[in-house]
């Protein structure tokens, strides 16, 4: 997030967009409902209609796949209506002309035949966004999760550089992380292409830095991403393969090809706390520990530092990750893998990251710091480019609307997306053996809208047939007007009637991941056995 | 609180009781400590700001250790809160040890408390009743329409997290009617509304002692203590009953019951 959780409570106008956020991540839900208690507008564009849709001032649906589309024509109508933040673009900005040239492609009419967003409402909310003195966008994975994944994040902060609803309190573009500490992996260079910090390995002063901190040679390219490993693997040139704390067998697109590849490799080890559905298939399991058995730092969705204690002293044969990690590299020869403590760990991390550089475990001892944190002095950052951008300029990118990869047609009518359901996290390996949550939601099913239910002849708890290119599930209708005609949801967490069965493996080309929001499905009623 | 520290310390070293449940300030935050060695006091904390459901936690550890004489640190509410747990079987009497703590006034006038003290404390002056139902006047002012949008509103950002129930010190049914597949649908955010809120206030109208845990803890921001006190308003101009005032007098609810709450090891 550019800014902080609790400072949504101040916005005065709140766009959510592709983020069910009541059930995804409750703890934001309930600062922009203090926000809107308080006056906000809060303005949601979703193609459904979630909990946190109905406190709305303006809900609408957009056609799946088209958020550029309609973010552009939001820049058109404030461009045209001059709401634009004069100042902010010429002082804190670069590329403006050929963002508006860009733009200029989007009347209203042409966004609400794309987006199938009214040309009313898009005057509505362009109006509210860019006349508010703090609006702030909160998004998720229903923005990132496409074929076009970068260019719609880019394409919200054109929206709030246009209107200047960027480096002050209660303004930002907000991506909302998923588990407590998905920031804290990115930030300790859980990615292909970063060290800690976000620090470039192609970067030849980066390189060198880390050379001389571990006093090894580094390669200067970068790794590959999960679906670039999937496609390694398939060309033999990827044999081994060492996964941790992830469950792809539940949670990557198109599970029939995923258990295809994990099947070819030579050696596949898993690290998990629970056998998982990718465990099951590994050649080694290594057995790590929970939240709490283990000592360290989780890094929230605001970029907060904090600590987490172990409560016991980890179960059975189970060690903690930096452990199992550390005694596999000095096996391997990698004699500097000693630590006598993690906080020791911690203390080499802000060593080599400057965004962690003035944190140390003293410092967070009762509360969290927010990074950058450079100095011991430096408090930490409430909020990201509060004076300049951290390149200097912040620059408009014009970005053409692009189609999801795949369509619907005569043959796959119906759009499928996927999503989170508040009960459950991720693929259930921790939820669904809690008897308390796995009560409240046992299995899955898919959210079809009466009207095409009827037209199906398909009733409510009736288990149907779904079918896309890659494969075919049975699940349960749940009939609902929260999706829109035409429209299908099913939430991903469960194996039995797994979505990813169905989800598309189309990816976005900067950021490899993949297309889990727009498909096309066929919907159908499960034929009735003849009596024998 | 030196005082009321003496007199810990003292418990714990003639053995009057075998432990004390109280807050003890851990890495810069106050949480639940069962104190059991004299030294161990020096972290006490009566942290004001952070309020925890002790009573409650009581009820487990009691359950674990029998035949130990356990004291608790108690503030008015929690005092009240023992008598409903005592009173219901929960706790054993002569068991637990309650050590009475004042609240300040600031905390008090928070907590809108008509009770702001236990019956007996080892210091400090106790503070003045803060009684404050204007949230019950204000809401009862509206039409009914509008009484049923507002709460329909409320309700309907609930995430059924279960929190108001969970940190409920007066709610300790071991099958709980949230729970039942038969009256609530299993799922769903928001939960069936306002059938789910409803029964919870239901069964809060001869046991709540209007703590307000329940409205802390809420993550949603729903005004459940709002619903509660106006329920327990109902009982106390019905039947004139104020749960937590008196350990012999029963609920009057509580002929519907079976009594099938009463927990083995839980004794009469």
């Amino acid at each position: 997030m550019t800014n902080s959780t609790p400072e949504l409570e101040d916005a005065d106008c709140i766009l959510i967009t592709g983020s069910n956020t009541t059930e995804a991540h409750p703890l934001v839900a309930s600062r922009i409902f203090k926000a809107k208690e308080k006056g906000a507008k809060l303005i949601v564009i979703d193609p459904r209609r979630t909990q946190i849709a109905r406190y709305a001032d303006l809900f609408v649906r957009q056609q799946l796949g088209t958020d550029v589309a309609w973010i552009n024509g939001l820049m058109h109508i404030i461009l045209r209506e001059g709401w634009e933040n004069k100042e902010f673009i010429s002082t804190r900005t670069e590329g403006f002309e050929e963002l508006k040239k860009e733009v200029q492609n989007y009347p209203p009419e042409k966004v609400e035949e794309i987006t199938g967003i009214s040309k009313g409402d898009l005057r509505t909310i362009a109006e509210t966004y860019a006349k508010a003195k703090k609006g702030t966008i909160v998004y998720a994975m229903g923005i990132t999760q496409h074929i076009t994944g970068t260019e719609n994040v880019l394409s919200l902060a054109n929206l709030a550089m246009l209107t200047g609803n960027i480096g002050r309190l209660s303004t930002g573009v907000n991506p909302l992380r998923g588990q407590n500490n998905v920031q804290g992996a990115c930030d300790m260079g859980g990615l292909p292409n970063v060290y800690t910090g976000y620090q470039s390995v192609a970067d030849e002063a980066v390189a060198k830095k880390f050379e001389e901190a571990w006093k090894v040679p580094l390669s200067r390219k970068p790794g590959l991403t999960i679906m670039e490993m999937f496609q390694a693997i398939e060309e033999e040139k990827v044999k081994a393969l060492y996964i941790m704390g992830e469950n792809p067998m539940v949670s990557d697109p198109d599970l029939h090809h995923v258990e295809k590849v994990l099947k070819k490799l030579d050696l596949l080890v898993v690290q998990d706390i629970f056998m998982t559905e990718t465990a099951k298939l590994a050649h080694v399991i290594l057995p790590g520990v929970s939240f709490a058995e283990k000592d360290g730092t989780f890094s929230a969705t605001d970029r907060r530092v904090q600590r987490v204690r172990k409560a016991i002293e980890p179960l059975g044969e189970a060690k903690p990750d930096h452990e199992i990690i550390c005694q596999l590299a000095q096996r391997m020869g990698g004699i500097d893998f000693q630590y006598d403590s993690v906080e020791e760990i911690f203390r080499e991390i802000a060593q080599v990251t400057p965004i962690y550089q003035g944190i140390t475990y003293q410092r967070i001892e009762e509360d969290g710091i927010q990074w950058p944190c450079r100095t011991p002095e430096d408090q930490g950052t409430l909020f990201l480019h509060k004076d300049q951008f951290s390149k200097g300029k912040g620059s408009f990118f014009p970005i053409p609307y692009r189609q999801p990869a795949e369509q619907i047609d005569q043959e796959f009518p119906f759009w499928l997306t996927t999503g989170r359901i508040g009960f459950h996290y991720h693929t259930r390996t921790m939820t669904g053996v809690s008897p308390s949550l796995q009560k409240e939601a046992e299995e899955g099913y898919i959210e079809i809208n009466p009207f095409d239910a009827s037209e199906l002849g398909i009733e409510e708890g009736e288990a149907i047939k779904v079918t896309s290119r890659r494969g075919e599930i049975q699940i349960k209708a749940k009939l609902t007007f929260g999706v829109g005609r035409h429209v299908v949801f099913i939430p991903f967490h469960f194996v039995e009637g797994a979505a990813n069965i169905l989800t598309n493996t189309a990816i976005d080309p900067v950021a490899k991941i993949p297309e889990f929001k727009v498909g096309a499905v066929r919907v159908e009623k499960v034929e009735e056995r003849m009596n024998a | 609180m030196d005082k009321t520290r003496e007199k810990m310390k003292r418990m714990l070293e003639e053995k009057e009781v075998s432990a004390i449940l109280a807050l003890r300030r851990n890495h810069g935050h106050p949480t639940p400590f069962l104190f059991t060695k004299a030294e161990e006091l020096k972290d006490w904390v009566a942290d004001e700001a952070n309020r925890y459901p002790l009573t409650k936690l009581l009820i487990k550890i009691a359950r674990k250790h029998q035949s130990d004489v356990i004291g608790i640190i108690v503030r008015g509410c929690e005092e009240r809160s023992l008598v409903e747990l005592l009173k219901n079987f929960q706790l054993r009497q002569g068991k637990v040890k309650a050590i009475g703590i004042a609240c300040s006034q600031e905390l008090a006038n928070r907590c809108r408390c008509d009770q702001p003290f236990p019956s007996q404390v080892e210091e400090g002056q106790v503070a003045k009743p803060a009684t404050d139902f204007s949230d019950l006047e204000e809401i009862e002012k509206l039409t009914e329409e509008d009484r049923f949008q507002y709460w329909m509103s409320q309700f309907g950002k609930c995430i059924k997290c279960y929190g108001c129930r969970n940190i409920c010190p007066a709610c300790f049914c071991p099958t709980c009617t949230l729970e039942d597949a038969n009256l609530i649908k299993p799922g769903g955010m928001p939960p069936e509304i306002p059938i789910f809120h409803l029964h919870k206030a239901y069964h809060m109208a001869d046991r709540c002692i209007d703590c307000g845990l329940c409205e802390e803890a809420c993550p949603m921001g729903i005004p459940v203590r709002r619903l509660y006190r106006r329920v327990k308003k109902s009982v106390k101009d019905l039947f004139g009953y104020i749960p937590g005032e008196k350990e012999d007098e029963k609920g009057p609810l509580e002929f519907l019951g079976d009594g099938s709450y009463e927990l083995p090891g839980a004794g009469k």
